[in-house]
């Protein structure tokens, strides 16, 4: 770090302004609720000058809302910096490269943890006018006091680690050294248990922190182990480094090999694949719906960007099968598989999202899969990345937009049954359209943006394998044994997307058919309603007409600065 | 596109004109302060109207050729007029809009145009109006996009469009069953449309890019070029499949049996208005698209089938006509007769003779009338008489002349009396399937006598016969009151039907000309060939 430190010149802070603004957001989240009317009494004389620090804190300041607004303000201008900063491109240091490939991802995970953030406010509500408990209040209302006073505590220390989660995402994206990369991914993944086992108010938080935990550590003991296997074998973790001596090795290095394949055991855990999925439905599950939304597209964001850059980047052939293509397709198929026939069988709506998120997972590494067969040139594997990349920034919308629904239910107290979404379509019709259309989009009915994704990662495997069937094959079973085994990988997907829709219609069912336990409205909690809102249209409007094709081309070219370097 | 530039694009602005209107009817009362939108309210019924007027003018004007002078009898085979510039949507992966109408679409969507008002007009008195109304305009855009859409992704994001506004028809404006059926509907109609997608994706998959279009994937949705792509799947076994997996997603949207179970139960709970647009135009989607997708781009497939499609078609036929006869609920009579006449569509489809093709094609239209008018009789029936069991009353025309009258001419169309308009379709099918099959022809001509002997025994009860010659029988539900006739609006719904029905019945080339030249264009240039390439013989 003291290189970036040292080599700091107004350019480079550009470079990397989004992620100075979340430093500088978590500084003041430290210092600024604690600002006081403390003076300090020069010696010897009568003058007080202000400290601040410390004393009867501000109005403002003490308000407990204002770790929020913290929060989101920084997460909104470090989106919008990004963006407006989307093509500058240059080395901070040696150990970070921002190109546009890494702030299409600090988009990602800033749009994410923004949404999170404002449904925060709804989830973890903050009380300005909260009091202590009486000794004459009844154990109800002591109760109730005694809850608003812990939510208004636990403002500053969910807000603080939402943004180093933002941080640690957003270097990680950039990091051109497998170790930079690692540290990176555990600033977020340790601030992610944390903010997995927030939810205390019920057992299986605390529950679910722990297991997210454990087994997060030990899956990163193994990634490490694996990178120190590298290190022994190449002599430094530079990736570049690494790509031009894993192009040189002779045949299979078994030190090489061993360690990229425990590190794949290390992403795959945070991408959600099968087996080392088996924690994220219970973590899904006890974290509340904001931050399991976090984990279910900004941790994954970040875990196919670990992907993309070890499996892409150093152990990619010039030419022939990757060694883990055969292994990568078979998670893939396996996890998307067990995902979808998991969520066809899960009574909570939250494990249904989590499961769903599993197959997704799946549906992408497919698409990653495909790209080592060996079969596909750098035009089909560009595309293949670009459809990667696109269903990470589409997921964005529309699966934290079903989590944000859910948050709106957990409000109240509900959201863990599939009883609670019952007749939604008559307590908030607003709401229940908007989670039909994520829904839809999720299962990928066109002309959704969940389709396009889907429909250019099935376009891309179909591409690799195209020509490889027999066209004068007579019956369809003859050209079924013609063709590459990486089609099939294509039908899988398909085969899975018809699957996973009985489980997606279900929920629009039950919201549309069931009639509800209370006719009560939704809490109005307007800025989320506008959030879900604006999920919903863009989800649509990603999908089909102009707005697409310019996110394609964003997309697209980020995919070209990252594949062309 | 002729002198006229009044409208430069009449079949982009009839779709997307009631599709923004419906949409903003249903949302701006939410939106405007709340005087302004009680008015909003009150008016958006004639609002609704104006719009579906507007657009059966438009088209009706271009069905005369006053708007952009076409020749509808002259079109060249597989070519389209009033044919937009393609706009491109998401050019990246191939996705156009392109809109473009021939002989064998252009009668759906002056069937669509015609009967929105007219089904407007059968539930002028509908409950909730401020939605039911943009509903339908909704129901309208969706319904004539799938009919113009020239871009298979268009085309299914359309078809699936129908389903929303009628699902909500059902579920909102439904029977005592609704939900069950709605249900129903939606999760059979939507499964079999994930079929048809699956082979509209391998068909894309085919596909070779054209110049600007799927730069990114190397596909496009177009189907034109899908139709002109020699050998689209060149692959015989993948080409038959994909043929099926479409055929799944038109055979259940027509519907043929075995996958007919959706239709009575939707009819029955419907109300008025979504029962006529269900039968008259939406059963029409499924032969459309067959005809327009499958048999276009596939026809060895459909040659290698045609086995297939004579036996659903018989099957629906004379399965749809005999369960028919066993009914006793007005609504769900004239749902399998629906069934049985979709039969027909299909074998008249199976005959591979431009006769044939065109019979099919009248029968589209001319079922698109006669169903709309029992299904609005079956409901004012309801509304009157406050049942539909058919059992329960005798002598009807004495308490409701108006209803009796517009109940046996429907009737008396839909057993196909000549000089009414189900005659000439019927017996054009007829007589290409006896030219083709020969004396094969005796199973589907039997069953319709039979069944037509069966319907005038039982009309005749209904409506005339009566033990008392004052009042006849009349059903528990009235509790003793006297019915009342049909209302001015119901009546006015109802004449204009009855009137097309004789029109089309005496004047049948109206729209038997541009079709039977489609046909013969369509068979000597698509199917001929491919007929000779598989040596096909009946």
């Amino acid at each position: 770090m003291s290189s970036i430190i040292s080599d700091m010149d107004p350019a480079t802070a550009q470079l990397i302004l989004p992620e100075l603004l979340m430093l500088g957001g978590i500084i003041a989240m430290i210092l600024v609720p604690n600002f006081g009317d403390a003076t300090m009494r020069i010696p010897l004389t009568k003058i007080r000058i202000p400290f601040l620090i410390g004393g009867t804190r501000f109005a403002t300041t003490n308000n407990p809302k204002l770790p929020n607004q913290i929060a989101t303000t920084t997460l909104a201008l470090a989106f919008m910096t990004s963006l407006l900063f989307l093509s500058e491109e240059g080395d901070v240091g040696n150990l970070l490269h921002v190109d546009e490939f890494s702030r299409m991802f600090a988009l990602v995970f800033s749009a994410a943890l923004l949404l999170a953030s404002l449904a925060t406010t709804v989830r973890l509500p903050a009380r300005p006018k909260a009091s202590a408990p009486l000794d004459t209040d009844s154990t109800v209302i002591s109760d109730a006091k005694v809850n608003a006073l812990i939510d208004n505590r636990r403002q500053v220390d969910f807000h603080i680690l939402l943004l180093t989660t933002g941080l640690g995402m957003s270097l990680m994206a950039m990091a051109t050294n497998l170790f930079m990369l690692f540290v990176c991914l555990e600033l977020a993944s340790l601030s992610s248990y944390i903010l997995v086992a927030f939810h205390k108010e019920n057992d299986v938080g605390g529950e679910a922190g722990t297991k997210y935990f454990i087994v997060g550590s030990v899956v990163s003991a193994i990634g490490i182990y694996g990178m120190s296997l590298l290190y022994l074998w190449n002599g430094n973790l530079d990736m570049t480094d690494l790509a031009a001596s894993w192009d040189a090795m002779e045949g299979m290095d078994p030190l090489a090999t061993i360690g990229v394949g425990l590190m794949l055991v290390a992403f795959g855990f945070k991408v959600g694949a099968a087996p080392f999925h088996l924690a994220v439905p219970d973590a899904y599950a006890g974290a509340s719906s904001p931050v399991a939304g976090v984990l279910a597209t900004a941790s994954k964001a970040m875990g196919f960007v670990a992907l993309i850059r070890l499996l892409l980047v150093v152990t990619m052939p010039s030419e022939g099968q990757a060694f883990w293509f055969l292994a990568l397709s078979i998670i893939a198929v396996v996890t998307m598989t067990w995902g979808n026939l998991a969520a066809l069988t899960s009574d909570n709506p939250k494990r249904v999202l989590a499961y769903s998120s599993v197959a997704h997972a799946g549906y992408m590494l497919a698409a990653l899969a495909a790209t080592g067969s060996g079969l596909a040139d750098s035009d089909t594997s560009a595309l293949i990345v670009t459809a990667v990349v696109f269903h990470l920034v589409v997921l964005v919308l529309f699966k934290l937009g079903a989590f944000l629904i859910l948050s709106m239910l957990e409000a109240e107290g509900r959201g863990h049954r599939m009883e609670d979404l019952h007749g939604m379509g008559r307590r908030d019709p607003v709401i229940a359209a908007s989670m039909f259309v994520f829904m839809l989009s999720l299962a990928g009915v066109p002309p959704l943006s969940g389709f396009l994704s889907k429909l250019l990662m099935i376009n891309g495997i179909v591409n690799v394998s195209a020509g490889s069937g027999s066209a004068s094959a007579s019956t369809a079973l003859s050209w079924a044994q013609g063709v590459d085994p990486v089609f099939w990988l294509a039908a899988a997907i398909v085969l899975n997307s018809a699957l996973s829709l009985f489980y997606y219609l279900r929920i629009v069912l039950v919201m549309f058919f069931e009639s509800p336990a209370t006719e009560k409205p939704l809490k109005r909690a307007p800025s989320l309603r506008m959030a879900i809102i604006a999920c919903a249209v863009l989800t649509l409007l990603f999908g089909i007409g102009p707005l697409s094709n310019s996110l394609l081309d964003m997309v697209g070219s980020a995919v070209d600065s990252f594949m062309g370097s | 596109m002729g002198g006229e530039r009044l409208i430069d694009d009449p079949l982009s602005v009839i779709t997307l004109v009631p599709l923004a209107m419906g949409l903003i009817l249903m949302i701006l009362p939410r939106v405007l302060p709340n005087s302004s939108a009680e008015r909003l309210i009150q008016v958006s019924r004639n609002i609704s109207m104006g719009v579906a007027l507007a657009i059966a003018t438009i088209t009706t004007m271009l069905f005369l050729g006053q708007l952009g002078s076409i020749d509808w009898t002259n079109i060249t085979q597989g070519g389209y007029v009033l044919q937009n510039e393609a706009v491109d949507l998401i050019p990246a992966i191939g996705v156009t809009w392109k809109v473009g109408a021939d002989a064998l679409s252009f009668p759906m969507i002056w069937l669509t145009a015609i009967l929105i008002p007219i089904s407007m007009l059968v539930e002028w008195d509908a409950k909730r109006a401020h939605l039911f109304f943009p509903l339908l305009l909704i129901m309208e855009g969706a319904l004539l996009g799938v009919f113009v859409a020239l871009d298979l992704f268009v085309f299914y994001v359309f078809w699936e469009l129908t389903l929303i506004p009628m699902f909500l028809l059902i579920l909102l404006w439904g029977g005592e069953d609704r939900r069950y059926a709605a249900m129903k509907f939606f999760i059979y109609t939507f499964t079999a449309s994930v079929f048809m997608l699956i082979g509209i994706l391998v068909m894309y998959f085919h596909t070779e890019a054209i110049a600007g279009l799927g730069s990114l994937s190397g596909h496009h949705f177009d189907l034109i070029a899908m139709t002109a792509q020699e050998n689209l799947i060149p692959n015989e076994g993948l080409r038959h499949f994909v043929w099926l997996l479409l055929l799944i997603g038109f055979a259940t949207k027509m519907p043929s049996v075995p996958v007919h179970t959706w239709l009575p139960d939707a009819h029955v709970q419907a109300p008025t208005a979504g029962s006529m647009l269900l039968a008259g135009v939406m059963l029409k989607m499924g032969a459309y698209g067959f005809l327009r997708i499958s048999v276009t781009v596939f026809p060895e497939s459909t040659i290698e089938f045609v086995p297939l499609l004579i036996f659903l078609g018989m099957v629906s036929l004379v399965y749809g006509a005999w369960v028919c006869m066993g009914q006793t609920n007005l609504k769900r009579m004239v749902a399998y007769s629906s069934v049985s006449h979709m039969g027909l569509i299909f074998l008249g489809i199976a005959t591979m003779q431009p006769l044939g093709i065109a019979g099919a094609l009248f029968m589209m239209f001319a079922h698109g009338i006669i169903s709309p008018l029992l299904f609005a009789v079956a409901g004012a029936f309801k509304h009157h008489y406050h049942t539909l069991e058919i059992g329960s009353m005798r002598g009807i025309a004495h308490h409701s002349p108006w209803l009796a009258a517009h109940m046996m001419l429907g009737w008396m169309a839909s057993l196909g009396l000549p000089l009414l308009a189900g005659f000439v379709a019927e017996i054009a099918i007829l007589i290409a399937f006896w030219m083709t099959y020969g004396w094969l022809v005796l199973l589907p001509a039997l069953t319709l006598i039979v069944t037509a002997a069966y319907y005038l025994n039982s009309m005749q009860r209904t409506i005339f016969e009566s033990n008392d010659s004052e009042h006849g029988i009349l059903p528990d539900t009235l509790h003793g009151e006297d019915p009342s006739d049909l209302t001015w609006h119901e009546n006015a719904g109802m004449l204009t039907l009855a009137a097309m029905t004789v029109l089309f019945g005496i004047m049948p080339f109206i729209f038997w000309d541009m079709m039977s030249d489609w046909s013969s264009g369509f068979v000597i240039d698509t199917m001929i060939e491919a007929m000779q390439a598989q040596e096909w013989s009946p």
